[in-house]
């Protein structure tokens, strides 16, 4: 994608989730029991949704460069990983602020909560190999091979609720339990936090291109400041 | 066959070279009688929290001897470039791997023969065959896994930081589950250890046939 292409998708995905918000903060009714702290629910639940897509861009980018060297393949999947880990830590925080007032606790040992936690702990240790092991191949092949290990915690933390009895509430929206206002808020939330997602995946894309060209030009640039610096002493 | 029979060769030089030098055991037995001492301190203990306890101080102390453990298992092989020598052999990385793999875990429950005891006697819990079982079953799971990212962070940078960075989190469900089997067996509450141990094996199954899909990409760099 162009770089003009990706500046429009960027105004649309913001002008989305101001559209998002519009129907968070005005469409949608208010709680009757929690009160207007329940509107973090719409943002909360969809950027969950949206780190467990960036993650399984990881593990499908990780399996493709694993099968097929593709390098396109291994940089879709170090977008993801970094796309993936904002949307968890949007997740983690915006439950936290939603748990102090509901829960009277910013933070439980609830098994939805630990493993989104290690989610995040995992995806970061992903992006950290990237930066220790050496850059082009290996690097590569072995994050690909942590993204699919990794993934592994995706539906531990999706289907935490129904396995373990945890404070975290189940899952609301496919078993009827909002009002329509509601259900429509979420799509419409939902619809333009992925965009919003997939934008940033594509952004973070570009720059991995960028980064990658820039690597292979900047390889002869410090044997030249040496010797530079060696023939001016 | 030639692939066991290559992963035994490799088990068994390890083991012997372990044997030769004794370097690694006698550490990690005195490690993990170190880890109780520190338990002792950090707890108040008594004889009515310590089925509560101890398997918590078990997995800590196993998590901890596992990760030193499995860390050692490319160390020498880096200090003398000998993994490229093994894989330029017409030998399968993926056998080679197993060769160590089971080395190590087999090291490791060396230790856990050491820790289990210790624990039973200091911490007086009972010593079931239930956490045998538990701490075996766990045991090979976090081997496969523990070696594959020994296997991995031998060759980058600040790999005594990585390997916990990258391990720990995937050993959690060993624990969690593990952990549960331990504390049912231990009579610290919890019950359902005949399904812990199903799902101990469902774990050890997976992490082995991702291992061994993956290990290739890791060794044969």
């Amino acid at each position: 994608m162009t770089d003009k292409r990706l500046q429009t998708a960027a105004v649309a995905a913001v002008a989305l989730m101001l559209v998002a918000a519009g129907f968070i903060f005005l469409y949608a009714p208010t709680d009757a029991l929690q009160g207007p702290v329940q509107r973090i629910f719409y943002l909360h639940v969809s950027s969950a949704i949206a780190a467990y897509g960036c993650f399984a861009v990881v593990l499908l980018g990780g399996i493709a460069y694993l099968w097929k060297e593709n390098t396109t393949a291994d940089r879709l999947a170090r977008a993801g990983a970094v796309v993936g880990l904002v949307f968890t830590t949007v997740t983690l925080v915006m439950g936290m602020i939603w748990a102090k007032p509901i829960w009277g606790t910013y933070w439980t040992w609830d098994a939805r909560l630990t493993s989104t936690l290690v989610l995040w702990i995992i995806y970061a240790g992903y992006l950290m190999i990237r930066r220790l092991a050496e850059p082009g191949r290996q690097a590569a092949r072995f994050a690909a091979v942590v993204g699919i290990f990794g993934f592994i915690d995706v539906p531990v933390v999706h289907f935490s609720v129904t396995w373990w009895r945890t404070q975290h509430p189940g899952p609301v929206v496919i078993n009827d339990a909002l009002p329509a206002q509601m259900l429509v808020a979420f799509f419409v939330t939902m619809a333009c936090t992925l965009f919003l997602a997939a934008v940033m995946i594509a952004i973070r894309y570009r720059i991995e291109v960028l980064t990658d060209q820039a690597a292979e030009k900047v390889v002869v640039a410090p044997i030249i400041a040496s010797s530079e610096a060696g023939t001016a002493r | 066959m030639r692939a066991i029979a290559v992963a035994l060769a490799v088990a068994r030089k390890d083991l012997m070279s372990e044997w030769r030098t004794r370097e690694l055991v006698p550490a990690l037995a005195q490690f993990v009688v170190l880890a109780l001492v520190i338990a002792n301190f950090g707890f108040q203990f008594d004889s009515h929290n310590a089925p509560a306890i101890a398997p918590g101080v078990l997995w800590m102390a196993l998590v901890f001897a596992g990760l030193v453990a499995f860390g050692r298992a490319f160390a020498a092989e880096r200090e003398q470039s000998s993994l490229e020598a093994m894989l330029m052999t017409p030998a399968s990385p993926a056998a080679i791997f197993a060769g160590k793999a089971l080395a190590a875990a087999l090291l490791l429950v060396v230790c856990e023969a050491v820790l289990l005891p210790t624990l039973a006697l200091f911490f007086s819990v009972p010593l079931s065959v239930a956490v045998v079982s538990a701490v075996l079953l766990a045991t090979v799971g976090m081997a496969v896994l523990g070696c594959l990212f020994a296997a991995m962070v031998a060759r980058v940078r600040a790999r005594e930081l990585l390997l916990p960075v990258l391990t720990l989190p995937l050993w959690i469900p060993f624990i969690v589950v593990g952990g549960q089997a331990v504390q049912a067996a231990m009579g610290g509450g919890g019950g359902g250890a005949s399904q812990a141990t199903g799902l101990l094996i469902d774990l050890d199954i997976l992490f082995v046939v991702l291992t061994s899909l993956t290990a290739r990409f890791v060794l044969d760099d």
